[in-house]
């Protein structure tokens, strides 16, 4: 596993976050911090600036404003030890279609630095109970295939924060519970920060430590979800919880 | 890290169709060129000796054998037609490929996720697109020196090899100026399809109406591996002649027959000035390319 330095600064910090596609204010300065452990859910609708932070934190691109770090990292000062922290799925997760899986977690290992790459993706697909997908072409595959290799190319270097990127679309029920429980076992046993966009709001509850809400590219909610449930009594769920959230802001 | 994103480059291109399919014509057509060459000097040589039995019986003189002058590569001068015509098309799929890929797939933000950086990324392109194109043009030559064995029954002396050695690695910077053509529309366009043939616009302007324009629209200008003289019967071609310099699809040609003596030999000094063109561009392009890498939001997919 990657060192974070410093030990113990926390998963995520982001202060005063902005960012502007042209005239258009996507996000509208965010404050969060994330300790390191965490299952983290990021709520909000279309367009209200979840990708855009992952991006941001993954440095695929620069914030306008304010400051964004990971494991205490400036992620524009100093992107490329960033991103030996981190592990990335995004949304419609695309990899190379004419080469096996295998072959695409090799070459993604090998450009994350790893020593044994063959070896690390064996291991990765072994881990993530996929080895029969190792030899099969990525194009060939369902969409829930695609979101298991896809976890694996983003966990193949055992990062230390992971951020996925609306990672239940198009997926199955029966994948949504295997990608629930991979993400369990990713926190649990390795240990994994994990930073989550998505809209289904039952598996927030059921795989999340904590939540923040954005609305409009502001941060308008965000708690653990033993808090949230507290401090909620009356809703029966957190869809409920965060329909009120949203129509408070 | 510049090898791994070669080497994926290269690997992408083992398993293209379209790669395939252009690079099987691109070696055909190197071996038509010998065969041609040999057909060519078989007809003329017959045509020759029926003149020599023709004028031996009228106890005219007999003129010396047209070929008995001509240098051996100049058997090969249709290759300097089908680099700047299937060579530069290829190159250009190619850097369309290099750099298309990664953004329609999606995984560039996979890539820039990585500790990688973009300009070893855009250096690791660069190498696999050098290294497809040389493999290309390896096995062009070897096919142009087996024609030159088998078809044409001579072996090419040291001089003759380094001659095709130099035209080979003439030809490789001039196609990888259209393999960065392809990279650029490819990183800049935001539809797959206007990127490739944006770029084979480019193509196409370069090698025929450039050529055309600065040689007063003498048509054999294009592609004929002969030097025609530039036609300023009009104002308009009398200014546009002064650009022929300039124009890299006729220097690449001019200085083809130079090196694969097609015509007379030219001083070395004037050869090597016909290059600038196409090397300064080649260089130019590279540099915009890695520009453009360098500023490209890759966190964005295609429409």
């Amino acid at each position: 596993m990657a060192n974070p330095s410093p030990l113990d600064s926390a998963a995520i910090e982001l202060d005063g976050l902005r960012h502007r596609y042209d005239t258009d204010d996507v996000l509208r300065g965010i404050d969060l911090s994330i300790p390191r452990g965490e299952v983290f859910g990021f709520l909000g609708h279309n367009g209200s600036g979840k990708t855009t932070t992952v991006n941001i934190l993954t440095t695929l691109i620069r914030p306008t404003a304010g400051s964004a770090r990971v494991c205490g990292l400036d992620v524009e000062r100093e992107p490329m030890h960033v991103r030996q922290l981190i592990g990335y799925l995004p949304s419609d997760v695309r990899m190379y279609d004419h080469m096996t899986a295998l072959e695409n977690l090799e070459f993604f290992a090998r450009l994350s630095g790893v020593e044994r790459p063959r070896a690390a993706a064996i291991e990765t697909l072994e881990y993530l109970d996929c080895a029969d997908l190792a030899d099969r072409r990525v194009g060939t595959f369902s969409t829930g295939m695609r979101q298991r290799v896809g976890i694996a190319q983003a966990v193949l270097h055992k990062p230390v924060v992971l951020f996925l990127d609306e990672p239940t679309a198009g997926l199955a029920s029966c994948g949504v519970r295997h990608l629930r429980e991979t993400i369990q076992r990713l926190n649990s046993e390795l240990g994994m920060t994990i930073f989550m966009n998505t809209h289904q709001l039952s598996e927030v509850a059921k795989v999340c430590t904590s939540i923040g809400v954005l609305n409009h590219g502001e941060l308008i909610y965000t708690d653990s979800i033993e808090n949230t449930t507290a401090r909620f009594p009356d809703e029966a769920s957190l869809e409920d919880i965060y329909v009120r959230v949203e129509a408070g802001a | 890290m510049v090898w791994t994103i070669a080497r994926q480059q290269l690997l992408t291109l083992r398993r293209s169709g379209t790669f395939i399919a252009i690079l099987a014509t691109m070696l055909l057509m190197t071996a038509l060129a010998g065969f041609i060459g040999w057909m060519s000097h078989h007809t003329i040589i017959k045509v020759y000796d029926e003149t020599v039995l023709l004028l031996t019986a009228q106890g005219k003189p007999i003129p010396a054998n047209p070929f008995d002058s001509k240098p051996e590569l100049a058997l090969l001068s249709n290759l300097a037609i089908y680099v700047p015509l299937i060579g530069a098309i290829l190159a250009t799929i190619v850097g369309h490929i290099a750099m298309m890929e990664d953004r329609a797939s999606g995984a560039a933000r996979l890539l820039f996720s990585r500790p990688m950086s973009r300009s070893r990324y855009v250096i690791g392109k660069f190498l696999g697109t050098t290294i497809a194109l040389a493999g290309v043009l390896a096995a062009s030559a070897v096919l142009s020196t087996l024609s030159l064995v088998i078809v044409n029954m001579h072996v090419p002396a040291a001089g003759e090899v380094a001659r095709l050695a130099v035209f080979f690695v003439i030809s490789l910077v001039y196609m990888l100026l259209f393999a960065l053509v392809g990279m650029a529309f490819a990183i800049t366009s935001r539809n797959r399809s206007f990127a490739i043939v944006a770029a084979l616009g480019v193509w196409l302007v370069l090698t025929f109406v450039v050529p055309q324009v600065t040689s007063g629209l003498r048509p054999t200008t294009s592609l004929n591996p002969i030097t025609d003289p530039v036609s300023t019967s009009q104002p308009f071609f009398q200014v546009t002649a002064h650009a022929r310099p300039i124009s890299v699809s006729e220097q690449y040609k001019r200085v083809s027959a130079s090196v694969l003596q097609t015509e007379p030999a030219e001083p070395t000094s004037r050869s090597a000035l016909r290059v600038v063109p196409i090397f300064g561009l080649a260089l130019l392009l590279a540099l915009i390319v890695g520009r453009l890498v360098a500023r490209h939001d890759y966190s964005r997919g295609l429409q």
